[in-house]
């Protein structure tokens, strides 16, 4: 099978996986306990007044129309009006996604980064002190949980010593760019608002940190486990003995070997950290998704929670497909059936 | 060794980042030398629009933005005219009316005139949404008269004492904006949920949904400033964490908080540039207990229990920030009474009301409903369960998110045994307190203890269309009394209200009757 209809058939099944997906979150949503009209009506409201509520958002149809209401509004790219504010969930989006987003891929770029490197580290130079910092590092990095890392580092950094930012995306002060991307580090820099970019990029340190550090830890360990084993293999050996220089070794040959592995946990961590955005959102006030779907899903606002799971689960299908894809590139041999 | 250079390249950066851009901590915000106030609070305000929405982050800014007609100030509160600037009411309390101000202008210049108030109570009405439920009773769109530009007349269906304590509340819009902004037949709500159309002492500046919103002065306000120095801004900032909000503070970030736990509190008012505001509230907390259902159904077990609970505790938990509940109704409301049959712990007493039910030993299980994540609740069910373990009751404790808990507490046939409840007054007026056990309550949060006594009930809708106060007052004696006798709830304390705020922040005036972290901005100012 070519990659064209390798490529296709997992399209095909991405839709099928996605519909699958807004079933499941739309019955679950609605079969939990909670008025959803009555909560967004307010707590004094008379019973007329949460019938207008029902009323205005179709929650007095049976959920099967209820349902096929929203996937018709779904085709056309509308994911409904969330009740407790009323705003278009699409607008909230765009104003939220783009947020977490940059803070993922900031994150995850680094975690690849540093990932790799400190990985290819620990394997040469094996059970000497580097490697045995750098494998403290990582033990630290998978056992801690995010939320406590994130608030150590904000008393630590930003309440004792002043040096960076408790939260957000820019200080309070600071004018956003225009919002062309809502991307705030792309729009600053299209804007040429050089303070805006600063102090973006400074706010962005702490969370994007602590959101990859267990994904560094993961892509470091994986790696370095990889790199150990093809370090070892008989056509290393052969290359030394041809008198290949060590970097040359270890950057083109072992490494290349090694990045299968380390492929899939990149994958997977990907999917992990928008899920993990949730908790480093909450610690450092970023306005992103997470926060969003958090705060729609203690009031029974169900169409952001279903917006948010087909869109973070789309991204997480799309990412696993490009890692597929990648393996292809990595080695040759691989074929796609 | 290359790797080497590199660490050494990165850990430099680092030390030049780290240097060149560390946080400072300025007294306070300010632009173009203008002094800008940061609130911190965890709550967003999506929609702003006074006929859609309130809670007390939306309240905070709609107060800000438009005027009402009257204005509550102070502890006790007391209603002052405001966009009225004096009204009277019949003497059957039917007709109310009031007559305007000549001076007060919408942000936009326009002039406020009965049309507009009217204009704006026919649209809250219309739209059947926010604080419609407040008047919706008693009065409808033809009840409303323009007697001329500055007089408007009030016609009621039937006499309600407790009207012109919930027109704080009905903020006046001005109509050829929204209109000049309106969908279809939408009556502008798509609009003015992010926009407004008022003539408070601020406009909108910066709206920037889940992060801040900034309001900025209006200079020429039609009302004056209480204070020259009055604030130039307002940033209500957004930050979702009760420990970032306590660091923001301390670190200067934020100019005032109010949704710290008490812990947080007390440490905060030993910081040197800090001070803490303490004021008791009129937020009740209480034991709602399921009055149609199991065995709180019998009035000797509620009694059991409410003479089985160490009351003292309530206190220590709140750390001293708190009196207890002697009365259904808040201490210093219009009305109250402190209740001669109140409970205090007397487990000789809760023994006795046991064996009269019929179970001298105990020997059941009760279950405690409280809000997942709420300390003070957990800490009070604990309580609850040591104090009903001497009865031989044992205490299933269940931690509900507040959705949850609502839904549980709307049907006889689901709402717990207890179920912990906090509530708080919309107005002066003790009716509001009172409706909360009266059938039209049931299925309500406040309402799930299904309290059923018809005289109470006949009682309350007699105070509430009652003209004169001397008779409604002599009413909600009765009915507080009653009511205690009753018991359909474990009635526990007030915990005081606090702010903490920087100390160059000056002019704050706690009132009571705004709900939970709400402050008004309007007297508010900045002093070095």
């Amino acid at each position: 099978m070519g990659m064209t209809q390798f490529v296709l058939k997992r399209l095909a099944l991405m839709v099928i996986t996605l519909l699958g997906l807004s079933v499941v979150v739309f019955f679950v949503s609605r079969v939990a306990p909670g008025d959803p009209a009555k909560l967004a009506a307010g707590p004094d409201a008379t019973e007329e007044m949460v019938e207008v509520i029902r009323k205005e958002f179709g929650l007095e149809k049976p959920l099967i129309i209820q349902y096929w209401i929203y996937m018709k509004g779904l085709i056309r790219g509308d994911f409904g009006r969330s009740i407790r504010t009323r705003h278009l969930v699409w607008e909230d989006l765009k104003r939220f996604m783009p947020a977490t987003f940059e803070l993922v891929l900031v994150s995850i770029s680094f975690s690849i980064l540093f990932g790799i490197f400190f990985g290819v580290l620990s394997a040469v130079y094996r059970d000497r002190w580097v490697d045995h910092v750098i494998r403290f590092f990582t033990i630290t990095g998978v056992a801690v949980p995010m939320f406590w890392l994130g608030i150590m580092l904000q008393l630590l950094f930003s309440a004792k010593f002043h040096l960076f930012p408790l939260g957000g995306r820019l200080d309070t002060m600071i004018l956003p760019p225009p919002s062309w991307t809502h991307f705030l580090l792309i729009d600053s820099l299209l804007a040429g608002d050089w303070k805006a970019f600063g102090n973006g990029i400074h706010h962005i340190f702490l969370p994007a940190f602590v959101l990859s550090f267990p994904a560094l830890a993961s892509i470091t360990r994986i790696n370095r486990a990889e790199m150990l084993e093809v370090l070892n293999k008989d056509f290393i050996l052969n290359e030394k003995a041809q008198g290949i220089s060590e970097r040359l070794i270890i950057f083109k040959y072992a490494l290349k070997n090694a990045l299968i592995p380390t492929l899939s946990m990149i994958g997977l961590r990907y999917g992990w950290m928008l899920g993990g955005t949730v908790l480093v959102e909450t610690v450092f006030n970023w306005p992103g998704v997470g926060n969003y779907a958090v705060g729609a899903a203690v009031y029974s606002d169900f169409q952001p929670v279903m917006a948010v799971t087909i869109i973070l689960g789309l991204n997480f299908m799309v990412a696993n497909l490009l890692v597929d894809i990648g393996y292809g590139f990595l080695d040759p041999r691989i074929r796609y059936e | 060794m290359e790797w080497k250079k590199f660490f050494s390249g990165v850990f430099i950066l680092f030390l030049i980042l780290l240097f060149v851009s560390g946080t400072s901590s300025e007294a306070y915000e300010k632009r173009d030398g203008k002094k800008i106030f940061v609130y911190g609070e965890r709550q967003p305000a999506p929609n702003i629009d006074p006929s859609q929405h309130y809670d007390w982050s939306t309240r905070m800014l709609q107060q800000a933005l438009y005027d009402a007609l009257l204005k509550y100030v102070g502890n006790p509160p007391k209603l002052i005219p405001w966009l009225a600037k004096s009204w009277k009411k019949s003497a059957d309390g039917k007709k109310w009316t009031f007559e305007l101000v000549r001076n007060a202008k919408f942000h936009n210049g326009d002039p406020v005139t009965a049309h507009a108030v009217k204009w704006s109570f026919e649209r809250t009405l219309a739209l059947k949404k926010g604080p419609a439920w407040m008047l919706m009773e008693f009065l409808d769109k033809d009840g409303i008269k323009v007697i001329d530009d500055y007089t408007i007349e009030f016609n009621l269906k039937s006499p309600y004492a407790a009207f012109e304590m919930a027109l704080p509340w009905w903020y006046v819009m001005n109509p050829k904006v929204v209109m000049a902004n309106a969908k279809g037949d939408d009556y502008g709500q798509e609009w003015m949920k992010s926009n407004s159309a008022g003539s408070g002492p601020f406009r909108q500046k910066r709206w920037e949904h889940g992060v801040l919103y900034e309001l900025e002065a209006v200079e020429d306000y039609w009302r004056g400033w209480e204070n020259p120095k009055h604030i130039d801004g307002f940033i209500y900032k957004i930050i979702r964490e009760s420990s970032s909000l306590r660091m923001a503070l301390e670190k200067g970030e934020v100019d005032g908080v109010s949704g710290l736990s008490s812990e947080d509190f007390d440490a905060v008012a030993k910081h040197p540039q800090i001070y803490v505001t303490n004021d008791p509230g009129w937020t009740t907390f209480g034991l709602k207990m399921n009055t149609q259902k199991g065995y709180t159904k019998d009035i000797n077990i509620r009694k059991a229990i409410c003479y089985a609970f160490d009351y003292p505790s309530l206190i220590k938990i709140y750390n001293g920030n708190a009196i207890l509940e002697d009365s259904p109704f808040p201490k210093g409301m219009k009305g109250y009474i402190p209740c001669p049959n109140v409970y205090r712990q007397d487990m000789k007493k809760a023994k006795e009301y046991l064996a009269k039910a019929g179970y001298p030993n105990g020997g059941f299980e009760l279950e405690y409903v409280y809000v997942q994540g709420l300390e003070e609740e957990r800490l009070i069910g604990l309580v609850l369960l040591d104090n009903l373990a001497k009865l031989g009751i044992k205490l299933k404790m269940v931690p509900l998110v507040w959705p949850n808990m609502v839904a549980r507490g709307s049907k006889i046939e689901t709402s717990p045994d207890l179920m912990a409840v906090f509530t708080t007054p919309i107005m002066d007026d003790p009716d509001v307190v009172a409706i909360q056990y009266h059938k039209v309550s049931w299925g309500k949060y406040y309402g799930s203890h299904f309290y059923q006594n018809e005289k109470v009930w006949e009682m309350i809708e007699k105070a509430r269309f009652a003209v004169d106060w001397p008779t409604r007052q002599k009413l909600y004696e009765q009915i507080q009394i009653q009511i205690m006798e009753d018991a359909p709830e474990v009635f526990g304390m007030l915990y005081n209200r606090r702010w903490a705020f920087r100390k160059h922040v000056k002019g704050f005036h706690f009132s009571p009757v705004r709900f939970t972290s709400e402050i008004d901005i309007y007297p508010l100012y900045i002093e070095d």
